[in-house]
C-alpha cells in the first residue's frame, strides 16, 4: 500500500513541510521556525500539512513511511560559534594542529586579515602522553596518570574530542581514552577522530572530530527531542536525516557523525536540483534558494552535483564528502542599515523568525528585504502566505523611513535601494558558484526556490545575463521535496595505503557486506553498491578517486585491472600516465544506497481569493502589474510579463520582457528576452 | 568591452591557472611540491607578459615573465607542441632549484599565450644533496644550469634530454616525475585555453585580455594616488653570507609621485661570496611581491597591476649579481629583505596598509638511509614555520612562514611525513613570547623536537637567515625573537646551528631542537588592550 511520505527542511524563518501522499498528490505546509528548539517548528508543520490533507496528525503519521529532515542545527552553531563548549584530548606535544592549520593561511595576498579563533581555545587542549608510530606500534603506550589529569582538566566541557596521532592505523588508545572521559564525565558527547574520520592526515582528521564535538551536543540534542516529539504523537516509522553529501541517514547515525549534516539545510535543494536533471530539466542548473534568513547557491552541471572533501564551513575544516553550496548571509529577513562609510547596506544581521520583519507585526522595527518588497508593491499585505499572515504596511513604512531619513532620500526610493543592492549581492553569489568555477551562467536556468528567490529571480538572472529562470509552483517547499527525491547513503571506508593486489577482493566483499549490513538495519528495500578506491602513484600524496565498478574481482587480473582504472584516471585528469611507476591503493571505499522509492508527486495549489491588479512602484511612481494566481494556470499557460503570479507560499515577479509558460511539471519556465 | 564577458573571462583564466597549480600539487612526486606547495603557475601572452597567476608562491609573482621573454630571445621560432624548460638565473631563471617549463598555445596559426609551470625539484646536482649548497662560491658549484632549451618538439618528449636533466640530480625518480607533472600542468592549461581560443575567436580573447591588464592597472593606479606624494628609505640586514661577512644590508628608497611608485634598491650593499645574492628576475619579483602586499587583495596580479611599479637597482649588488654569483638562496633571502625594507619606507606613506615583518626562512634539509626501505632520501624542513606580522586588523597569524609564501607553503602532515621519511616529531607546537610585541602582536613561531632515526649517520645542511635578525615590527611595534636551531648530541652536548652550514653531522637518534621566529609587531605595544595582554597569558601564547 502507497503511504505518505514527508520531507521537512527547517529554514532559518520558516519550516517548510512537503507530503506525497497515497492519492499522489504533493502537499505544502509551513510553520514558522522555533530557533530555540526546531523540532516545535517540526511538529506544528505537520500538524499544518495533516490539516491541509483534511487529517488529523496521528492518522498522518499512522499512514507515513518515512519523514525526510534537513536541519540547519550543527550550520548555525558553527555561523554563529553557538556550539558546544569542547576539550580536545591530544597526543603530547601535538596540541595545536586545529590550530596551525599546516601553516597555510587563505587569501594570499591579504596580510592584513586577522587570524581566526580556533574552535577549540589552546587552553582548553589537552596533551595526552601516548604514541604511536606510523605503522600502528605503539611507541609510549597510554599512560593513566596523564589520561586522568587531561580529563580532570577537560571538567567543565560538554564535549571532548579525542585525537591522537596515527590513531587510523589503530584506535586503541583513542577509544580506551573515550571510554575513560565517559566513566569520569558522563552525559558529555565524545568523539574519537578514529571513527569520524578513519584517514591519515592529522590536521583533516582532528579539525573534522573537533567540528564534530563542536556541533554534537546541540545536534544530538535537537534530533533526540524531536524523535520524542514524533513519538509523542505517535510516530514509530523511520526519520532520515539528509546529509551536506546529499544522501539520507537514520537519526542515530546523523547524531554520531553531526559534523556531516554542516550542509543538511541546503542539500536538499540540490538533491532536488538533481533529480529535476535526471527527469529532463534541461541544460545546467543554478540553484537559487533564498530564503529568510540565508541564500544558497550551487551548480548542477549536466546533471550532476560536485562533491568535494576540502569543504570549509565557517571556515572550519570538515574533510567529509560534502555538495559545493555557497551560502550567502542574506534573504528576506536581512536588515537594511547604513554602514559606516554613510552607505545603505544590507545584512548580515537578520530578523529571523522573531520578531520578523516590521510588516510581521511582532515587535520589529528594523527594516527588511521583506519589507521593501511590500513597499515597493510585490507583496500583498493580504495574501501573504495565502493570507495567513497579514502585513503591517504601516509598520513597514515606519522602519523604512526612518533608514530613508538617515539616507536623505523618500521612503519609496530606500526600498528600491534595498531591493537593487540584495539582487546585486545574490548576483555574486551565483557568479562564485558558475563564473569562479569556469562556468559561463548565461546559458544555464536559474532554479529558484525558497519562499524569497520568486521575488528577485528575475532581477538576478538578468543582472548576469541568463536566458532562463524557473520557479516551482511549491517553490517554498522545493527544498524538502527534494529530501524525498534522495536515496540511503552509508560509506564504508577502510585504509589499505599498499600496491593492489588479489587481497583487494577479500577487503571490499567484507567492506561491502558491512555496508550492506548497516543498510538492512535502516531499510528494507533493494540495496546496491559501489565500489571505488583513492589511489595514487607511490611517491605522490594526493589521491584520486577511482571508480571500480566494472572490475572483475575474482579474476587472476584484478589486480592489473584496478592499476589500469587508475591509470586511466590519471590520463583522463592530468594528461598523462607514469605505467612504469608503482601504484598505492590508499583508502577502499563501499558506499551502499537504500534506493528510496516513490513518484515525485504533483503538487496542487489550494484556491486562493481571487487577484487583483496591484500597484508596483518603478522610476519614481506606481504602475499597474496584472497579478495571476499561480495555481490557476494550465499547463502551457504564457504570461508576459509585466505580471506577478501568487501562490500561497511564493510571490514571482515576472518582469517586463520575461515570458513565463507554466509547464506540465508545475514550474514556471521564464525566458528573458 | 561587455562587462560581463569581461568578468567571466577574468575569472575563467585565473579557474585555468588554478586548475593547473590544482593539478601540479596533486600529481607531483617531491614532497618540496605535493605537500609544501612550492610551485607557481601561469599565463603569459605572446610576448611573455604576465596574464594570469594562481595564488601560489607571491614570491614568483613578477618573475615568471621573464621566462617567457628568455624562451622568445633564444627561439626566434615558437612552433606548435614546442616543449621549453630552464632554470638559469641568468637566463629567465630565478634560482637553479626551480625548474620552469613553458609551453606555447597556438591558435589560427599563431603562438597567442604560453602556460608557465615553475617548480622548485628536490635536487639539482652541485656541491651537496638538497639544491642548497651553503658553501657555494659561484654557480657551478649550485647545481646544473639550463638555458632556454627546447625539451620536445611537437608534442613529444626528447629523451635524450630528459636523460640528461635526469643524470644531474642525485633523485632522477623524483625529478622525473615531478617534470612529467610540471609538463601534465602546463598542458592541462594549453588545453583550457585552446578550448577558450576556439569558443571566443582569438581576436576576441586577446583584446579581452588587453582590457583585464587595463583594469588592473587602472585600480593600482587608483589605490596609489590615495597616498601621500613622497620619497622614503627603509632598510633590512641579512644576518650574513655564509662566509664570514655579517650583516648585510638592503637599502630601499621609494618615490610615490601621482599614480606612480618608484622603488630604487641602488644603495643597496655590494653582492656577497655566498647564497645571498639575488638574480634580476627574482629581485624584480620581490619588488612586484611588496607592492602587491600593499595594495587590494582582489586586485588581479597581471602585468597590468604592476604597471604603475618602477625598479632601479645596481648590477653587481645582493640584489642583482654579476652573472656567475651564487644565487640559491635568493628566493626567500635576500627577497624577503627586499620586501622588508620597501614595506619599512612605505609604511610612512599607508601605515595602515603596512603590516609587521613576516618570518625569515631558515630551511634544513636531511639526507639518510630509511632502515625499513633501505632507500636513501632527502627531507626538507617546512615545519616549526616562523609567524606572521601583525597589522592594522589584528594580530599576526601563527606559523604561516615568510614574507615569501605568505601562509602559501604547507607544513604537510606530521603523520605523512613518518610514514615516508626516518623521523620522529616528538614535539610541534607553538613558541610562547616569540611574536614581537605590539598594539597587534607578531604571530608566533614554532617549537619543533624532531628525532632523527635514519639507518646508520644522516648529514644535514642549513640554508637559510634570521638567526640574528627576527622579524622587523611596523609603526612602532617590535621585533620578534630571532630563530634559533639546536642540535642535541648523543653525548649530551647542544651544537647551535648556523643557518648556513653544510654537511652537518647527525648521529641516528639525535633530536633537532628548532625554536622559530614570530612575525614582528604592529603599533606600540603599550596600546595593546588589558584582554589581549590577558588572552595571551590565558592562552599560552605569552608565558
Amino acid at each position: 500500500m502507497s503511504k505518505w511520505r514527508i520531507g521537512v527542511d527547517v529554514g532559518g524563518t520558516f519550516t517548510d513541510v512537503v507530503g506525497v501522499g497515497p492519492d499522489g498528490q504533493a502537499r505544502l505546509a509551513k510553520a514558522a521556525s522555533t530557533p530555540h528548539d526546531q523540532s516545535e517548528g517540526v511538529i506544528q508543520g505537520l500538524r499544518n500539512l495533516a490539516e491541509a490533507a483534511g487529517l488529523t496528525l496521528e492518522a498522518l503519521l499512522a499512514g507515513t513511511e518515512r519523514i525526510v529532515h534537513g536541519t540547519t542545527v550543527a550550520t548555525n552553531a558553527l555561523l554563529e560559534r553557538k556550539g558546544a563548549k569542547v576539550a580536545m584530548l591530544t597526543t603530547e606535544g601535538h596540541r595545536d594542529v586545529i590550530e596551525m592549520r599546516e601553516g597555510l593561511k587563505p587569501e594570499r595576498y591579504n596580510l592584513r586579515l586577522a587570524p581566526p579563533e580556533p574552535l577549540v581555545p589552546r587552553s582548553r587542549r589537552f596533551g595526552v602522553k601516548e604514541r604511536l608510530r606510523a605503522d600502528g606500534a605503539v611507541e609510549t603506550g597510554l599512560d593513566e596518570a596523564s589520561l586522568a589529569a587531561a580529563i580532570e582538566a577537560a571538567r567543565g566541557a560538554e564535549a571532548v574530542a579525542i585525537c591522537f596521532l596515527h590513531a587510523w592505523r589503530d584506535p586503541a588508545h583513542e577509544q580506551a581514552a573515550a571510554e575513560a572521559v565517559r566513566a569520569a564525565l558522563p552525559g558529555v558527547f565524545v568523539t574519537t577522530s578514529a571513527e569520524v574520520l578513519p584517514e591519515i592526515k592529522e590536521f583533516e582528521r582532528f579539525s573534522t572530530t573537533a567540528v564534530n564535538a563542536y556541533v554534537g551536543p546541540p545536534v544530538s540534542r535537537y534530533l533526540g527531542r524531536l524523535a520524542e516529539g514524533l513519538k509523542k504523537v505517535g510516530y514509530a516509522g523511520p526519520v532520515f536525516v539528509i546529509l551536506s553529501h546529499g544522501g539520507v541517514t537514520p537519526i542515530a547515525e546523523a547524531a554520531r557523525l553531526a559534523a556531516g549534516t554542516a550542509l543538511s539545510g541546503p542539500a536538499g535543494g540540490v538533491a532536488a536540483a538533481v533529480a529535476l536533471a535526471r527527469e529532463g530539466m534541461a541544460g545546467d542548473l543554478v540553484t537559487f534558494d533564498m530564503g529568510g534568513t540565508s541564500t544558497d547557491i550551487a551548480l548542477v552541471a549536466g546533471g550532476v552535483a560536485k562533491l568535494g572533501r576540502g569543504r570549509e564551513v565557517a571556515g572550519e575544516r570538515i574533510a567529509l564528502e560534502s555538495l559545493d553550496i555557497i551560502t550567502l548571509g542574506a534573504g528576506g529577513g536581512s536588515i537594511a542599515h547604513v554602514g559606516a562609510g554613510g552607505t545603505l547596506q544590507v545584512g548580515p544581521e537578520s530578523a529571523g523568525a522573531r520578531p520578523g520583519p516590521a510588516c510581521y507585526g511582532r515587535g520589529g522595527t528594523l527594516p527588511t528585504v521583506t519589507d521593501a518588497n511590500l513597499l515597493l508593491g510585490h507583496l500583498d499585505p493580504g495574501s501573504f502566505l495565502g493570507g495567513a499572515q497579514r502585513l503591517d504596511v504601516e509598520a513597514s513604512e515606519a522602519a523604512m523611513a526612518r533608514l530613508a531619513e538617515r539616507l536623505g532620500i523618500s521612503m519609496r526610493e530606500a526600498a528600491w535601494g534595498v531591493y537593487r543592492l540584495v539582487n546585486a549581492r545574490m548576483a555574486d553569489g551565483v557568479r562564485v558558484a558558475t563564473v569562479r568555477r569556469g562556468v559561463d551562467p548565461r546559458g544555464a536556468t536559474l532554479l529558484s526556490f525558497g519562499g524569497a528567490a520568486g521575488l528577485h529571480a528575475s532581477a538576478v538572472a538578468r543582472d548576469l545575463g541568463m536566458a532562463r529562470y524557473a520557479v516551482p509552483l511549491f517553490a517554498a517547499g522545493l527544498s524538502a521535496w527534494g529530501m524525498l527525491r534522495t536515496d540511503l547513503r552509508f560509506e564504508v571506508t577502510r585504509s589499505v595505503n599498499a600496491n593492489p593486489d588479489a587481497s583487494l577482493a577479500a577487503t571490499f566483499a567484507a567492506q561491502e557486506e558491512a555496508a550492506r549490513a548497516r543498510m538492512a538495519e535502516w531499510f528494507d528495500g533493494e540495496i546496491t553498491a559501489t565500489r571505488s578506491a583513492d589511489m595514487r602513484y607511490g611517491e605522490q600524496v594526493f589521491e584520486i578517486g577511482v571508480k571500480l565498478d566494472g572490475v572483475d574481482w575474482q579474476g587472476a587480473a584484478m589486480p592489473d585491472a584496478v592499476r589500469q582504472a587508475f591509470h586511466d584516471q590519471h590520463e583522463a585528469l592530468f594528461t598523462y600516465s607514469l605505467p612504469q611507476d608503482e601504484v598505492v591503493l590508499v583508502n577502499a571505499r563501499v558506499a551502499a544506497l537504500g534506493r528510496l522509492t516513490g513518484d515525485a508527486g504533483r503538487y496542487v495549489a489550494p484556491p486562493m481569493l481571487a487577484a487583483e491588479p496591484r500597484q508596483v512602484w518603478r522610476d519614481g511612481g506606481f504602475a499597474e502589474w496584472p497579478v495571476y494566481r499561480f495555481g490557476d494556470l494550465a499547463d502551457g499557460a504564457t504570461i508576459q510579463g509585466p505580471a506577478i503570479l501568487e501562490s500561497p507560499t511564493t510571490t514571482i515577479l515576472v518582469q517586463a520582457g520575461d515570458t513565463a509558460t507554466m509547464d506540465a511539471r508545475g514550474w514556471l519556465m521564464a525566458e528573458i528576452d | 568591452m561587455d562587462p560581463v564577458t569581461l568578468a567571466v573571462l577574468d575569472n575563467r583564466l585565473r579557474a585555468i591557472v588554478e586548475e593547473m597549480g590544482e593539478a601540479m600539487l596533486r600529481t607531483s612526486y617531491s614532497q618540496i611540491l605535493n605537500s609544501s606547495r612550492d610551485f607557481s603557475v601561469a599565463l603569459c601572452g605572446a610576448d611573455g607578459s604576465l596574464v594570469a597567476q594562481a595564488d601560489h608562491i607571491p614570491v614568483h609573482v613578477g618573475a615568471l615573465r621573464f621566462a617567457s621573454e628568455a624562451v622568445l630571445k633564444t627561439f626566434p621560432e615558437i612552433r606548435d607542441g614546442d616543449i621549453f624548460l630552464l632554470n638559469d638565473p641568468y637566463n629567465g631563471g630565478s634560482h637553479l632549484p626551480d625548474l620552469t617549463i613553458i609551453l606555447p598555445v597556438f591558435a589560427e596559426g599563431q603562438c597567442c599565450f604560453f602556460t608557465v609551470v615553475r617548480a622548485h625539484i628536490t635536487d639539482v646536482g652541485g656541491g651537496t644533496y638538497g639544491g642548497y649548497n651553503a658553501g657555494a662560491t659561484d654557480i657551478w658549484s649550485e647545481g646544473v644550469r639550463i638555458p632556454p632549451i627546447r625539451l620536445g618538439e611537437n608534442g613529444d618528449l626528447r629523451a635524450d634530454l630528459l636523460a640528461m636533466v635526469c643524470a644531474n640530480t642525485r633523485i632522477p625518480r623524483d625529478v622525473r616525475g615531478d617534470l612529467m607533472a610540471m609538463i601534465g600542468s602546463a598542458r592541462l592549461g594549453a588545453a583550457r585555453i585552446a578550448e577558450l581560443l576556439a569558443t571566443h575567436g582569438r581576436a576576441s580573447l586577446l583584446a579581452t585580455v588587453t582590457a583585464i591588464l587595463d583594469l588592473a592597472e587602472k585600480h593600482a593606479r587608483s589605490i596609489l594616488a590615495e597616498w601621500p606624494d613622497g620619497t622614503w628609505s627603509g632598510e633590512a640586514v641579512l644576518d650574513d653570507d655564509g662566509h664570514g661577512r655579517e650583516n648585510i644590508t638592503i637599502r630601499a628608497t621609494c618615490t610615490k609621485a601621482g599614480d606612480s611608485l618608484t622603488v630604487d634598491l641602488t644603495a643597496s650593499d655590494d653582492e656577497a661570496v655566498g647564497i645571498v645574492n639575488s638574480s634580476y628576475p627574482n629581485m624584480y619579483s620581490a619588488c612586484c611581491m611588496a607592492f602587491a602586499y600593499l595594495l587590494d587583495a582582489d586586485l588581479s596580479k597581471n602585468e597590468g597591476a604592476f604597471r604603475p611599479l618602477k625598479v632601479i637597482a645596481r648590477e653587481g649588488s645582493i640584489v642583482w649579481a654579476n652573472e656567475g654569483r651564487p644565487v640559491t638562496l635568493c628566493t626567500s633571502h635576500c627577497s624577503n629583505e627586499i620586501v622588508e625594507a620597501i614595506i619599512r619606507a612605505l609604511q610612512n606613506a599607508a601605515p595602515d596598509r603596512a603590516m609587521g615583518g613576516w618570518g625569515r626562512r631558515f630551511r634544513v634539509a636531511i639526507k639518510g638511509k630509511d632502515p625499513r626501505s633501505g632507500k636513501g632520501f632527502v627531507w626538507h624542513l617546512f615545519h616549526a614555520r616562523p609567524g606572521g606580522g601583525g597589522s592594522s586588523a589584528g594580530d599576526g597569524w601563527n606559523t604561516v612562514g615568510e614574507w615569501h609564501s605568505a601562509g602559501g607553503l604547507k607544513f604537510g602532515s606530521i603523520e605523512q611525513a613518518e610514514a615516508r621519511f626516518p623521523l620522529h616529531f616528538e614535539k610541534h607546537e607553538f613558541r610562547a613570547n616569540s611574536g614581537g610585541a605590539g598594539k597587534y602582536r607578531g604571530g608566533l613561531g614554532a617549537e619543533l623536537k624532531l628525532r632523527v632515526e635514519t639507518d646508520g649517520p644522516a648529514v644535514g645542511n642549513t640554508a637559510g637567515d634570521g638567526a640574528f635578525h627576527g622579524s622587523a615590527g611596523m609603526q612602532g611595534g617590535e621585533d620578534s625573537a630571532p630563530h634559533r636551531y639546536v642540535l642535541h648530541k648523543k653525548d649530551g652536548s647542544e651544537r647551535l646551528l648556523r643557518s648556513k652550514e653544510v654537511s652537518i653531522p647527525i648521529e641516528s637518534g639525535e633530536v633537532l631542537h628548532l625554536l622559530s621566529a614570530g612575525g614582528g609587531g604592529w603599533g606600540a605595544p603599550g596600546e595593546r588592550s588589558a584582554e589581549a595582554k590577558s588572552k595571551d597569558a590565558e592562552e599560552g601564547y605569552t608565558a
